[in-house]
């Protein structure tokens, strides 16, 4: 794990979480590549790596797109668990997608069990202001509730979509370097712990 | 029925084998070739000091590990009290164990801390989902890969390029077959006890092997220690008395006739992997000039292996092209891992994106019954790169290829999509039998092949129809169908026998079934007794039927002396 993180390239893993069609892959694939797809692809589970310049920092990013639609849901504890940081994603043009995000924090607490996960709440869609049917008001009410940050994004346009893949990274990151100082201090027994066990094993 | 009947239990001294393995296993996990003296003494309870002077006389190469293995176990179980307490060692724990894992037998070290953990477990199996680290089942305990049903194993050790033999299986065979056909005494000679060992603890915890580091020896032996630890021979519990039946049958059109059907009725996973272990140990007969392990030779080294008479490993060799046509035994590629650069052209694209597909269904299989952890998660991530790779590379290919329509290729789901289409061989056609309801195979069979006997066999002479020798047929024919005669009614009793048995013990069942917990131990037990008990009939039967014949023959001989 992230035990030495001066010396390897440290590794964040992002998991992107939400409904079907809201756009966590077009989110992703702009990030990724800078392009923009217009025709819908259902998605059952995508994974991408990139080296990135967090602050001067090299680091690499691991970007795991997840299925919106229910039907590959029962996967996604595997990944969830995996995860250590988290963009909840839903669509500004639809309250369902909205809604929906409850849940979805609600999963990813019980798999991680960690009130202090890194996670963003993400409104997408910013470009089809028209159609919208949540309002930033609600929204962010529902962010602060949870203690997080609510970013809107377009991946059409691309805006705030580096932000928003930035920001959840610079808290995965603090709370690495939270965790390796309690590590480093009372912490140790739970090491020993660890370490012992996987020797059974 | 006599157990002592020397030659019977030469034929099939690998019986008992599964059972006598676990008991070894509690002191030694080594049981290839150990018990070979050591089940018969369970059984028979002496004849120990013969068998091994006899292995000497053979030439065995025995080695080291073994002989103190054979010892170990024997001094625990000395052979006058083997007898009794072959019945004895149930233990509850494994009782319970074997009816909620679906039988699975543990081969692993430690047996008994082990199956206590493993009924903790598989309880928590079932109640809830696992969902941290510290909670993770160990793979090598939930799933482990060698002991366990062919089907299991299958699942839990797949080649994911769509061939349904287990995982380990199919190195060893690549390993043998590129590098170690004409070592002298293959499959005869034994590996090292603790590097087999070793190697099928790497195989439980999915490790990657490298078969090249070790020798040929070794990979024989852990072939043969996989498929000794199957819980059910690969002939099936059912079926193996037929296929015994079928090997005995001295006329080679008939048995090859017999044992195609009885192999192409065979549950697929057992015949596919029948299939590619016959061929394979045809091909090292192919070179015996070097490895001097002839048909012969091998089918006496690998009966135990296959719980099975060396005559009927034979006959399978003898008649491998017509039972397995269409088979060549291919080189397993495994998928490619992230360092490696993924392929350029789109049908290895597509072929390296099934494996990788199969992969990844095979890592959530493992994840959602519990075996989690970080090496495995970063796995689930690696192999999904590719696969989204992968994907992103087909399609731009797809594009590049039809600029205007874009091809609309279906995505295989991750999940779901595994092997599903496993090497569906051709089905042979199967010649339909003229009695295809047949309750005694044995006599009829035998009946058969008795009266095809003056037409055709090995030797296809034209005879000579001299008076003398129309004669001598004459009253051979007599003889042989008054014997049919005969044996027709002894089918007709003994069907009648069967029906009334079969009366008997219907009403009974259901009442017995869940009352005691050893008796499902103890049934087992009886079952294979009386698999033996079969089996011994079949072989004193076909004696019988040699020897009748050889009395028609004589007495026809007789009779025509005397008229001449
Ligand atoms: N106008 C606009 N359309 C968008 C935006 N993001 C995504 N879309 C469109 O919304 C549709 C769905 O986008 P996806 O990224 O595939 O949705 P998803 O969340 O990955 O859906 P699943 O994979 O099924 O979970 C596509 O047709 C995109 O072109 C956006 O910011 N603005
Ligand atoms: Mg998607």
């Amino acid at each position: 794990m992230a035990k030495k993180p001066a010396v390897q390239t440290a590794l964040h893993k992002v998991i992107m979480v939400g409904s079907g069609g809201v756009g966590k892959s077009a989110l992703t694939l702009q990030f990724m590549y800078d392009e923009f797809v217009e025709n819908y692809e259902p998605t059952k589970a995508d994974s991408y790596r990139k080296k990135v310049l967090l602050d001067g920092e090299d680091v690499q990013i691991d970007i795991l797109d997840t299925a919106g639609q229910e039907d590959y849901a029962a996967i996604r504890d595997n990944y969830f668990r995996s995860g250590e940081g988290f963009l909840c994603i839903f669509s500004i043009t639809e309250d369902e997608s909205f809604q929906a995000t409850q849940e979805f924090r609600e999963q990813i607490l019980r798999v991680k069990n960690d009130e202090n996960i890194p996670f963003l709440l993400v409104g997408n869609k910013s470009d089809l202001q028209d159609k919208r049917k949540v309002t930033f008001q609600e929204a962010s009410d529902r962010a602060n509730k949870w203690g997080v940050p609510y970013v809107e994004t377009s991946a059409k346009t691309r805006e705030h979509v580096d932000k928003v893949f930035y920001d959840l990274m610079r808290e995965i990151r603090a709370r690495k370097m939270e965790e390796n100082k309690t590590n480093n201090g009372r912490g140790k027994d739970k090491n020993k712990k660890k370490k012992l066990k996987c020797v059974i094993l | 029925m006599d157990f002592d009947s020397p030659d019977v239990m030469k034929d099939f001294p690998g019986l008992y084998a599964s059972e006598l393995n676990k008991k070894c296993n509690n002191d030694s996990d080594y049981s290839d070739e150990t018990d070979k003296g050591n089940k018969k003494d369970m059984l028979i309870g002496k004849r120990k000091d013969k068998k091994d002077k006899k292995d000497k006389e053979k030439g065995y190469a025995a080695l080291e590990g073994e002989s103190s293995a054979d010892e170990e176990c024997k001094s625990r179980s000395p052979s006058k009290t083997k007898k009794s307490k072959s019945f004895k060692f149930t233990t509850k724990s494994k009782d319970k164990r074997e009816k909620s894992r679906e039988k699975e037998k543990d081969t692993g070290d430690k047996k008994k801390e082990r199956d206590k953990k493993n009924d903790k477990k598989t309880e928590k199996e079932k109640n809830k989902k696992v969902k941290n680290y510290e909670d993770a089942l160990d793979i090598a305990e939930a799933l482990p890969i060698f002991g366990v049903n062919l089907e299991t194993a299958v699942e839990r050790s797949r080649c994911h390029d769509g061939i349904d033999i287990p995982l380990p299986i199919r190195e060893c065979i690549d390993y043998i077959e590129s590098a170690g056909t004409s070592f002298e005494g293959i499959y005869k000679i034994s590996g090292t006890k603790s590097k087999v060992l070793l190697i099928r603890k790497m195989y439980n915890n999915r490790q990657n092997i490298n078969l090249n580091d070790y020798d040929v020896p070794t990979a024989t032996s852990l072939l043969k220690m996989f498929l000794r630890d199957l819980p059910e021979p690969i002939f099936t519990s059912d079926s193996l008395v037929r296929f015994e039946e079928a090997g005995a049958i001295l006329n080679l059109n008939t048995r090859e006739k017999h044992l195609k059907i009885l192999v192409d009725n065979l549950p697929p996973l057992n015949k596919l992997l029948l299939s590619w272990l016959i061929i394979h140990l045809d091909n090292i007969s192919l070179n015996q000039t070097h490895n001097k392990m002839t048909k012969q030779n091998i089918s006496a080294a690998l009966n135990h292996t296959f719980h099975s008479s060396s005559r009927l490993l034979h006959a399978l060799l003898h008649h491998c092209r017509a039972l397995f046509p269409d088979l060549t035994i291919t080189k397993y590629i495994p998928p490619l891992s992230s360092g490696q650069t993924l392929p350029d052209d789109l049908e290895t694209m597509e072929i390296e994106l099934k494996k990788q597909e199969s992969l990844l269904t095979q890592i959530h299989t493992e994840m959602n019954v519990g075996c989690i952890s970080k090496e495995r998660e970063e796995l689930l991530w690696e192999v999904q790169r590719i696969i989204t790779q992968l994907k992103r590379k087909i399609k731009t290919a797809h594009k590049e290829k039809e600029p205007i329509v874009p091809q609309e290729k279906e995505e295989p789901e991750p999940v779901e999509v595994s092997v599903e289409e496993p090497i569906k061989e051709p089905e042979p056609i199967v010649e339909p039998e003229n009695r295809p309801t047949e309750p005694e195979p044995t006599l009829e069979n035998t009946i058969e092949h008795l009266e095809e006997i003056p037409q055709d066999d090995d030797n296809d002479k034209p005879m000579i129809l001299t008076d003398s020798s129309l004669l001598l047929l004459k009253f051979k024919n007599n003889g042989l169908l008054a014997l049919k005669e005969r044996l027709e009614r002894n089918i007709l009793e003994e069907q009648k026998e069967i029906l009334s048995l079969k009366n008997q013990l219907l009403p009974e069942k259901p009442s017995v079934v869940p009352s005691n917990e050893g008796l499902d131990e103890l049934m087992s037990l009886l079952q294979k007794e009386n698999q033996i008990l079969q089996i011994n009939k079949i072989n004193l039967v076909r004696k019988i039927i040699e020897q009748q014949e050889i009395c028609i023959e004589l007495k026809a001989k007789l009779e025509l002396s005397n008229q001449v």
